[in-house]
């Protein structure tokens, strides 16, 4: 399945602002780091046809990328516009009453997260709000990258949200997406150029079925678990926990059409796939 | 015209205006509640929300080709949104609108090249997300209405209905020399197979009146297909009884009322064997022909019994009770194969349970009668649990 003939919401160009991130800001220590997010209860398309009554972070499932330098101070304003209490817990290193798990934040109610960025790499942030499983299968969770003091490499960088939909309430996930659409990336393939290091934030946060996966065709990749450090694994295909994540580096060899999915038969025919075009 | 007549034509008018009141108070209630639009109901609280689950009624295989057959069961639109085969998104083609309104069905097709003899499951997946499966034992291409395979039912039907009826039905003449006493045995047997036949049947048709839509009402399709059975075939004894000696009826009236009785049993029996093969949920093997035979070889004896007293019985006439007793099983077959629908399989067995249990009636009536020492004597208590034994033991070969 390539192109029109794929049943995936959303226009050319829907997922962008998930899939894009902001830039990263040069080494600057104490500097400020600004995001609101309010707890919205919204129903979304996530297949062809199908809704699912979310509870999001400003609207989308995933939420809104939040990207930061090392020691930048992070100043999140948290808003529950939501219907149940919510929190949100970010990974990372942080003083225990920034943990977003004791400061139950009601609906209504609002509640500042402030805490130094650290330590740089690809992290995330969910609900802690109990039951734990509801809330994150739900659609509260996001992308968190904290950049290392010194700047990496410049490169074409996607963020890559792994996670499932149980729609019928069985426990059980009836799709599975990158950045909230089923099979959006085979229906508009993501395009990038040859010359130029492919970098993803890669983060798993699937309920359910937890082990999740990514599988790129006819290429390697350099992977760094959790981005924190310089060692990396080279391979195609790698294996994530719910929680896990880290950064894969793609220089490709030749140009065409790219498949990637996770390596779950299963999660790839119920919308866990998609393709690079990759350009001179 | 006299002033009192007239009186009394006024007086049934008015009786029956009066009649119409409770019909009119009925409407005006109800327009009056409609007209509230469910706002009462909010006194109670809040609506849950429809199960939106799908009927799946039928899954045909053909080379290439998955065909879903869905009907909404629910008072609400119901949407096809997605559709999975075994577990995986597949594009589909509905034929129509994919929005059906309440008990509207649809065809779903989808290109799909399944694995012969695999299980295999459907999922069709409403707007809101829910999933309604259907898993079938095994794919096997949906059998179509050719030369050969009308030949092949009919040949089924033949051999478990018509040909172990006839060959029951050869015992009458040795069944005329018994004596009395043995020969109520043998009637109090046809009551225990025909009672076997229509627990069998009524407990068929509970389960297969589960797998109905809900608002198509199963428990009570059982007991009208049941009771509009019985008590037509009531009519119809009496009938026969009024034709010869004006009380219960014996002989070949009696003989050809069970026939009917199993008849319609045989119907139900052929359009389970029939459906059952369609869907891949059954081995036709010889084994289970041979059993079948074997248990439908009783209801032959069942005939018989009745027509070994009174006058002889010719050769058509004999063949014109098995043809009745044996060939609603071939158009069973037919229609189970061909079309396998549970509401006339539920109405079939209900059918097959009211006419069994008249039958059973009719014969103890007869056996109460004819029988040296009544229904209490040892012949037929023991001739009744024999039949019974029989028909439980040569049902466990089918």
């Amino acid at each position: 399945m390539m192109g029109d003939a794929v049943p995936a919401p959303g226009n050319a160009g829907a997922l962008d602002v998930l899939t894009y991130p902001p830039p990263a800001l040069a080494h600057s220590p104490g500097r400020v780091r600004r995001y609101d997010l309010a707890a919205v209860d919204r129903d979304i398309e996530i297949a062809q046809g199908v809704t699912f009554p979310a509870w999001t972070y400003n609207g989308t499932v995933p939420g809104p990328v939040i990207r930061a330098t090392e020691d930048d101070t992070l100043l999140v304003n948290f808003f529950n516009g939501g219907s149940h209490p919510h929190t949100i817990h970010f990974h990372g290193i942080h003083p225990s009453e920034m943990d977003g798990v004791f400061q139950v934040v009601e609906p209504g109610q609002s509640f500042t997260y402030q805490f130094p960025a650290r330590p740089y790499g690809m992290h995330l942030y969910h609900c802690h709000a109990t039951p734990l499983k509801k809330h994150i299968h739900k659609g509260l969770y996001g992308a968190f990258i904290i950049d290392p003091p010194k700047p990496r490499r410049p490169a074409q960088e996607i963020v890559m949200v792994l996670n499932g939909f149980d729609t019928d309430g069985d426990g059980e996930n009836n799709f599975y997406t990158v950045n909230g659409l089923t099979f959006y990336f085979a229906k508009y393939p993501i395009r990038v150029r040859r010359s130029q290091t492919v970098r993803i934030y890669l983060a798993n946060l699937t309920e359910f079925d937890l082990i999740n996966s990514f599988h790129l065709h006819g290429e390697f990749f350099r992977y760094y678990p959790t981005g924190s450090g310089d060692h990396f694994e080279y391979t195609d295909t790698v294996m994530l926990c719910q929680g896990q994540r880290g950064i894969i580096e793609i220089d490709f060899n030749n140009t065409g059409t790219f498949m990637f999915h996770a390596h779950q038969s299963e999660f790839t025919e119920l919308g866990w796939m998609g393709f690079f075009e990759v350009v001179d | 015209m006299t002033t009192e007549s007239a009186r009394g034509e006024g007086g049934a008018v008015r009786r029956s205006l009066i009649a119409l009141i409770p019909i009119v108070l009925l409407v005006g209630v109800v327009s009056a509640f409609l007209a509230t639009g469910g706002s009462l109901v909010g006194l109670l609280g809040q609506n849950p929300p429809q199960p939106d689950v799908f009927d799946i009624r039928r899954v045909e295989f053909e080379p290439g080709e998955i065909r879903i057959k869905v009907t909404n069961p629910q008072t609400d639109d119901l949407t096809i949104a997605s559709l999975t085969v075994d577990d995986a998104i597949v594009p589909f083609q509905v034929d129509g609108s994919k929005t059906l309104k309440r008990l509207r069905s649809a065809t779903i097709v989808v290109p799909y090249q399944w694995v012969e003899d695999d299980p295999i499951s459907v999922g069709v997946t409403s707007s809101n997300g829910i999933e309604t499966t259907e898993d079938i034992a095994a794919a096997v291409e949906t059998p179509s209405a050719t030369p050969a395979s009308i030949l092949g039912y009919g040949i089924i039907g033949f051999l478990v209905g018509i040909v172990p009826v006839a060959l029951g039905l050869a015992w009458l003449p040795s069944l005329r020399r018994v004596s009395k006493q043995w020969l109520s045995a043998f009637m109090a047997l046809t009551a225990g197979l025909l009672t076997f036949l229509a627990v069998e049947a009524l407990a068929e048709a509970l389960e297969l009146q589960q797998s109905l839509p809900s608002p198509l009402g199963g428990t009570g399709l059982v007991l009208l297909g049941l009771a509009a059975t019985y008590l037509g075939l009531v009519l119809v004894s009496r009938r026969f009884s009024a034709r010869g000696s004006g009380g219960a009826i014996g002989g070949l009236s009696l003989a050809m009322l069970v026939a009917i009785g199993i008849g319609v049993h045989n119907l139900g029996e052929g359009l389970a064997i029939g459906s059952s093969f369609a869907f891949g949920e059954l081995t036709l093997g010889t084994f289970l022909i041979v059993g079948f035979m074997i248990h439908n070889v009783t209801e032959g004896i069942g005939i018989a019994a009745p027509a070994a007293r009174g006058v002889t019985i010719s050769f058509g006439r004999a063949a014109a009770l098995a043809l009745i007793a044996g060939a609603p099983a071939i158009a069973g077959a037919w229609i189970g194969g061909f079309t396998g629908s549970d509401l006339l399989g539920v109405l079939f067995f209900a059918a097959a349970a009211g006419a069994a249990f008249q039958v059973v009636i009719e014969v103890g009536r007869y056996v109460a009668r004819t029988a040296p020492g009544g229904l209490s004597s040892p012949h037929v208590i023991g001739g009744f649990v024999a039949g019974l034994t029989v028909m439980y033991l040569t049902g466990l070969l089918a």
